[in-house]
């Protein structure tokens, strides 16, 4: 069967069939790029609304939380579904990719927006008190003294999420997106082995996502949030 | 836009579904088991520092943590069969989640284990604790009291991974709604429905969750 395999293995990595692995490589790091950069803004707007004091906010807050309680409790796929089939119903005329990309942006914003609340909330409150002390205006106050303490707590869980997330994209095959688990199935129904065609998908995933986990572990130390201050991952 | 949602003809399914839901719930919590306990066999052995086998260790972490849960279980699935090794849908799952969840939980069990400080284990020498004792009443407790709200997290994220196993053919939630969909071609009502369960089911989880671990190890877990 190995003799086998290995007689299989220069007929798989033709130029074409790399090309085709390349490619879908591609769409799976930007679909996760895209989910944690729209994530990044739309959560950091949610966890805004959910730390905000005044009372008039309180719909919007009640909202915020609703939304993250609910959306970071469904299974990707799940919601993947509804995206795919509301588009249908709505009479929306979108191709799978761009189905797959609306979907990972609403997830991600849902998870990041717990990130940044977190760190936001890490921020210890007689900073702002001292802030408040000297005058300045709330706007001042989050942009001059708790953004800059904050962020060193945020990017490091936010770019381990991107991380986390390049994986959890490989579902996105399931709504036919060509994305390396589904450029890996295309490969297996040509006739390649599957043994073979998913152990070269499973290598290109870790070729992705090591360097970037490992880079993400740098970040962490280089930004010196220490162990203590650093907010748990999202539930 | 003349769609009108019909969740009446959904609900005929929702026993259907609570069967689905049960086998969701035994295959998060014995992959969960399983997991706990290579994670915890592994987070000993990295933590003891043997070079080898903590060697072995760090690239089963690193490998499994860094490649999809749905490959790792379509090698399983689909891979092994060429050599000759079978699973059914439910088995390969199982083991894929396993395997998958051993890896994260022995990261978050060996941070656990590195904040047991040696003054404590110091003590336990000195009241003449031996190895198993102090595991039993030093070790462990101080582990599960730090480590317990991440371990309610990777329980909920694998509740949630549970869902793939609809793709390889098992009849748990996701899949018996894709049965549903095929049937009645209510998809709107069907994958909400589902998605509601979903967000109950974890929900619950959390509040028992903190309540063991408070009750158990009297560790802080926040439900919301």
């Amino acid at each position: 069967m190995l003799s086998f395999l290995i007689a299989e293995i220069p007929r798989l990595f033709t130029i074409y069939n790399v090309i085709l692995l390349l490619k879908a490589a591609l769409t799976t790091l930007s679909l996760s790029a895209v989910g944690c950069v729209v994530g990044l803004f739309c959560g950091f707007l949610l966890s805004l609304a959910r730390l905000s004091q005044r009372p008039i906010f309180w719909p919007l807050k009640a909202l915020a939380l609703l939304y993250v309680e609910i959306l970071r409790r469904v299974p990707f796929l799940i919601t993947l579904m509804i995206f795919f089939f509301g588009a249908q119903v709505l009479g929306f005329n979108a191709s799978a990719l761009v189905i797959a990309f609306i979907s990972t942006s609403v997830i991600s914003t849902a998870f990041v927006a717990e990130i940044v609340r977190a760190g936001l909330r890490a921020v210890k409150p007689s900073q702002m008190e001292a802030a408040a002390v000297m005058n300045f205006s709330a706007w001042h106050t989050f942009w001059h003294v708790r953004l800059p303490q904050a962020w060193p707590l945020i990017l490091p869980p936010v770019f381990s999420y991107f991380v986390l997330f390049i994986k959890d994209t490989a579902l996105a095959s399931q709504a036919g997106v060509l994305e390396l688990t589904q450029a890996g199935k295309i490969l297996n129904t040509k006739g390649f082995s599957a043994s073979l065609v998913y152990a070269t998908v499973l290598i290109l995933y870790f070729i992705i996502s090591y360097p970037l986990a490992r880079f993400g572990s740098y970040l962490e130390r280089r930004l010196g949030a220490s162990r203590h201050s650093r907010p748990r991952r999202a539930v | 836009m003349h769609y009108v949602l019909h969740y009446g003809q959904i609900a005929p399914y929702l026993p259907y579904l609570m069967g689905g839901m049960a086998i969701s719930l035994a295959l998060s919590i014995l992959s969960f088991i399983g997991g706990m306990v290579l994670g915890l066999f592994f987070a000993v052995i990295r933590n003891e520092g043997h070079p080898v086998a903590g060697r072995l260790v760090r690239i089963y972490v690193a490998f499994f943590t860094n490649t999809p849960q749905l490959v790792q279980i379509y090698v399983i699935y689909f891979g092994l069969p060429d050599f000759g090794i079978l699973f059914s849908p439910f088995a390969a799952v199982l083991i894929g989640m396993t395997l998958n969840a051993a890896a994260y939980l022995t990261e978050i069990l060996r941070a656990g284990l590195s904040t047991v400080h040696a003054q404590e284990l110091d003590a336990a020498e000195t009241l003449g604790m031996n190895r198993l004792q102090t595991l039993r009443h030093v070790t462990l407790p101080h582990l599960f009291k730090v480590a317990m709200p991440a371990l309610t997290n990777q329980y909920i994220l694998m509740t949630l991974g549970t869902s793939m196993a609809a793709i390889f053919g098992v009849e748990e939630l996701t899949g018996r709604a894709f049965n549903i969909n095929s049937t009645t071609f209510r998809s709107i009502e069907i994958f909400t429905t589902v998605a509601a369960l979903y967000v109950v089911v974890t929900f619950i989880a959390t509040i028992l969750l903190a309540l063991v671990g408070r009750w158990a190890f009297r560790a802080r877990v926040p439900v919301l």
